[in-house]
């Protein structure tokens, strides 16, 4: 178990420039995600910190020591890969036991470590198969175990539950967070999936284009997020944004470019009239059939506990998640109200948070 | 139905002359007379038993198909890994090796044969400027010496043939296997046993078999460059099927030669892939 801190680290492939400069670092026993979309380097600082990519600039400690010049397997590292990477020619014994095997451990030894690991995990009756024997999910698990069985300073996880269904991938999901718990040891785990970011971690390294958005709980990145790249990436289904020029007298409004009135809970301290980007999530919208804003419903999408609907709002698009059950039909107007304190207020142009006032 | 004119087409060409020569290998025949004449299986007892050449052929055929199936290969392998790294240039490396393969084989020995020129060749020349006049043999002309001076032109102009195999194999070689065997601890050597290899498998299992059947019906470069001599110490049995039907026109005795080849072949052949799938299939 221990610390992991990133300085400052820098990757470039020749010109191209991938991380720019990041920082940030993991308490012991924690479960750290990171999180982006494709192409955003959450991948390359995954393997900056596994030692399988050199580091152009910076430095990697884990447990307080630089271990930008070591060798994967001297900093004390497991990973899981997201095809599983299982030797094919080895049953899942001798996947778990290879790397105990190139450190020369006893054989009776490896034997026993790697029958305890397989009891956790519930490998024991698959210990003498091949890997094209098992299940997507089977594999997966071996791929852990395999990780488990070295007992590593750190896990390394890369996007491991993407090449599975969706049942299994949450079902998978808790297995991983429960396991969590039992070793209590400290988790850097990279997904694109933003529900496997907000369920399963303890603080979310947000990450776009090479460089960090903003690190948090779950709950505080879904709560105040520090620009609207944050707000749109996180929560499902996707924060609205609404552009307008923000009042500063009468009762807090927006006023959209089409000239339409959206009424507001609070406003945030702007001094002066502003352009604004409104973010308000589906869920804090609401049905209200007198002061709310006029709007055609497109599309409608009950999934049972709740519905969505995607209406079109002086020219915009706005989903909202209704919990009541209506009777509504495609073309059909609502009238949504805006006015909700958990309201988020961007400037237009850096797009980022505008702190919060009345 | 739309196989047909393939089939025709092959059943004239391939299948058509291999019943043949099966038949002709119990005949005798001089190639332009009507009449063959049936003879059981005389031309077997003869060449089995009356025709020393034929040994020689059998031996040099053995020794050529053991080195073929070890050191082209092995010299691939080894090519394909050092070009499969990322070096500069190594695009026009991959076609220089590879080169030989396309040219023809008889112009592959002509080649050699000037290289191997016992007054003006190339190595002739090298040796006696490093001053070591003494230790040149007459490559093509002495009976040790010959099938071993030709079987290097051979290695020359095959090895680029396994090289390209064994390249398209290794990009099959799964990059997050080697990472996971990197982060396991795994040193090079044992990045190479345990995920290059077994990844190889199945391209090891397919240059072995077309070099051991390339090299069993070995003819061309030989041809080209001993034509059998001196004193036969070069035979191959191809080239021997050869020499007895087209230079002493007895057809007979070179079918029976050509048959008893194929069946070589397919005596080593079909185990071997049979064994490997099996293989294959167990370590699925």
């Amino acid at each position: 178990m221990a610390t992991v801190e990133i300085d400052n680290l820098h990757k470039s492939y020749g010109a191209l420039q991938v991380v720019h400069g990041v920082s940030m670092s993991f308490q012991d026993g924690e479960f750290i995600i990171l999180v982006g979309p494709s192409g955003c380097g959450k991948s390359t600082l995954l393997r900056m910190i596994a030692g399988l990519e050199e580091i152009t600039a910076g430095t990697v400690s884990i447990d307080g020591t630089v271990v930008n010049n070591l060798s994967p397997k001297e900093r004390n590292i497991a990973m899981v890969f997201q095809n599983y990477a299982l030797y094919p020619q080895m049953t899942v014994a001798q996947n778990m036991g290879f790397s105990l095997e190139l450190s020369k451990i006893p054989k009776a030894q490896i034997t026993a470590m790697v029958k305890e690991t397989a009891e956790i995990l519930g490998l024991t009756p698959l210990l003498d198969r091949k890997p094209s024997q098992l299940s997507g999910g089977q594999r997966q698990r071996v791929a852990m175990g395999r990780a488990i069985v070295r007992d590593p300073e750190v896990f390394l996880f890369d996007e491991p539950l993407s090449n599975l269904d969706a049942n299994l991938r949450v079902k998978m999901r808790a297995e991983i967070k429960a396991l969590h718990q039992r070793l209590g040891s400290t988790i850097v785990y990279v997904t694109h999936d933003q529900v496997e970011a907000m369920t399963m971690a303890d603080r979310i390294v947000v990450l776009r284009a090479g460089r960090v958005e903003q690190i948090g709980t779950p709950l505080e990145l879904y709560d105040n997020p520090q620009n609207m790249f944050v707000a749109g990436f996180l929560g499902s289904p996707a924060m609205n944004f609404l552009a307008g020029r923000l009042a500063v007298d009468g009762s807090p409004s927006l006023v959209l470019e089409s000239g339409e009135t959206v009424a507001l809970a609070r406003r945030p301290d702007v001094g002066a009239e502003r352009d604004v980007v409104l973010g308000v999530r589906p869920q804090d919208i609401s049905l209200d059939p007198t002061d709310g804003t006029a709007a055609v419903v497109k599309v409608i999408e009950p999934t049972g506990a709740d519905t969505h609907v995607l209406a079109e709002l002086a020219g915009q698009d706005v989903t909202c998640v209704l919990s009541e059950r209506l009777d509504l039909k495609v073309g059909d107007e609502i009238r949504l109200s805006f006015k909700t304190p958990a309201a988020h207020f961007f400037d237009l142009k850096t797009e980022a948070r505008l702190s919060a006032g009345n | 139905m739309l196989l047909a004119p393939a089939l025709a087409i092959y059943t004239l060409f391939a299948i058509w002359p291999l019943i043949d020569v099966f038949i002709l290998s119990f005949q005798d025949w001089n190639g332009i007379n009507e009449n063959r004449e049936w003879v059981g299986l005389r031309n077997y007892y003869h060449i089995l038993y009356n025709d020393p050449v034929f040994w020689v052929a059998f031996r040099n055929t053995v020794i050529w198909t053991i080195m073929s199936v070890i050191f082209p290969p092995v010299l691939g392998l080894f090519l394909a890994l050092g070009l499969n790294q990322n070096l500069i240039g190594r695009a026009p490396l991959r076609a220089i090796y590879y080169l030989p393969v396309i040219i023809a084989p008889i112009a592959v020995a002509t080649m050699w044969r000037w290289m191997y020129d016992p007054f003006f060749g190339l190595f002739t020349q090298l040796l006696t400027n490093a001053g070591l006049a003494q230790l040149i043999p007459d490559w093509l002309g002495d009976k040790d010496v010959a099938l071993y001076s030709i079987f290097v032109a051979y290695v020359w102009q095959s090895v680029g043939f396994s090289m390209v195999l064994f390249l398209a194999g290794l990009q099959s070689v799964d990059r997050s296997l080697i990472d996971a065997a990197r982060i396991d601890g795994a040193n090079r050597r044992k990045i190479f046993e345990h995920v290059t290899l077994p990844a190889l498998r199945p391209t090891i299992t397919i240059v072995l078999v077309l070099s051991t059947i390339s090299s069993l019906k070995a003819f061309d470069i030989v041809y080209g460059m001993t034509g059998g001599g001196p004193a036969q110490s070069t035979q191959m049995l191809a080239l021997w099927a050869f020499t007895q039907s087209m230079e002493i026109f007895n057809y007979g005795r070179g079918s029976a030669v050509s048959v008893v080849l194929l069946t070589i072949t397919l005596a080593i052949v079909v185990p071997y892939m049979s064994w490997s799938q099996r293989r294959e299939e167990d370590a699925q």
